[in-house]
């Protein structure tokens, strides 16, 4: 199928553990760059908030390719959600110059759970 | 509800965009052109006169004009003299600057800007009152309007719960009105 595709085995990850993913993508021409994007971004009633905190440019991306992609994530901040503001990690994959994005989110916590604001918490994982 | 699974968080709301009414996008950028570009799009609060800024840019773009952005709002009621002073030195005779929120600029200051950016060959501005320029539209909002866009945003078969009252509520502010029907979801 033509476009892009961001698959990963997991979503739930610890603070400082690697995530790995597999970006995929099915174009009619070579792009003239794709990147990977770590980052998180808020979602609720206010202003968006968006930190990006590592960049991974895939060399020389063929029409048609499968690359593993690999971040190790920080400590902080841990996903969660209350009513007016959750924070969602994610990876995205920017195609240029079409500006094509294909998004993965995973949760980031010392549970390996997102932390629901309001909800007694849940014990850490093993 | 997670504010991530709330319909109306603010990523949902922006979605939606401008829907004219008695109007298309050619009657509208056609108008525009009769006004060489210096118009404004006048209406009250959350009428959706940013939407539509916004929604113009590309069509301006699309001419091949430059699109130069300026806001300003209640919370930033005034530009840093530096960043105008910026602005007018880079003017170009190919812009077209998109100015949300030219009511901020008191009388002076409005005539003192469209003095300096006389360079540029277009100003479009949003503003609450008529009068700084040739309406282009004026924005207007309904209970309908409002139900309509909360239907898109919750899904075609749904309907949204009291939208004469909002509407009422909110005194014709849809934007206002979203954000309390987001509340009304973050406490199910």
């Amino acid at each position: 199928m033509k476009g892009f595709n961001l698959t990963g085995d997991k979503k739930e990850f610890l603070p400082g553990e690697e995530v790995t993913v597999t970006a995929s993508w099915n174009l009619d021409t070579s792009p003239k760059s794709v990147e990977a994007r770590l980052f998180w971004f808020t979602r609720g009633k206010g202003a968006e908030d968006v930190n990006v905190i590592e960049t991974k440019r895939l060399d020389a991306p063929r029409a048609i390719d499968t690359r593993p992609v690999r971040f190790v994530l920080p400590e902080a901040p841990y996903s969660f959600s209350g009513k007016l503001i959750s924070l969602i990690w994610a990876i995205e994959l920017v195609a240029a110059p079409a500006g094509e994005a294909e998004r993965f989110e995973l949760t980031l916590s010392p549970t390996g759970q997102e932390i629901v604001l309001g909800q007694p918490p849940v014990s850490p994982a093993p | 509800m997670r504010a991530r699974d709330n319909p109306f968080s603010t990523d949902r709301v922006l979605r939606v965009r401008y829907r004219l009414d008695g109007t298309t996008w050619p009657e509208l950028m056609s108008r525009l052109a009769a006004l060489d570009y210096r118009a404004a799009i006048v209406g009250p609060h959350g009428s959706g006169k940013t939407t539509l800024l916004e929604d113009v840019a590309p069509r301006i773009a699309a001419l091949g004009y430059r699109v130069k952005m300026l806001l300003l709002n209640e919370n930033h009621p005034s530009f840093e003299r530096d960043l105008l002073t910026r602005f007018y030195a880079e003017l170009h005779p190919r812009d077209i600057i998109l100015f949300d929120g030219a009511e901020q600029l008191g009388t002076l200051a409005w005539q003192l800007f469209r003095f300096k950016t006389r360079r540029a060959v277009g100003l479009i501005i949003t503003t609450h009152s008529p009068g700084r320029l040739a309406t282009l539209i004026q924005c207007r909002t309904s209970p309908e309007l409002l139900g309509r866009i909360a239907c898109e945003i919750l899904g075609s078969e749904t309907t949204a719960p009291e939208i004469e009252s909002l509407f009422t509520r909110n005194r014709g502010n849809l934007r206002e009105a979203l954000r309390e029907l987001y509340d009304v979801y973050a406490a199910q």
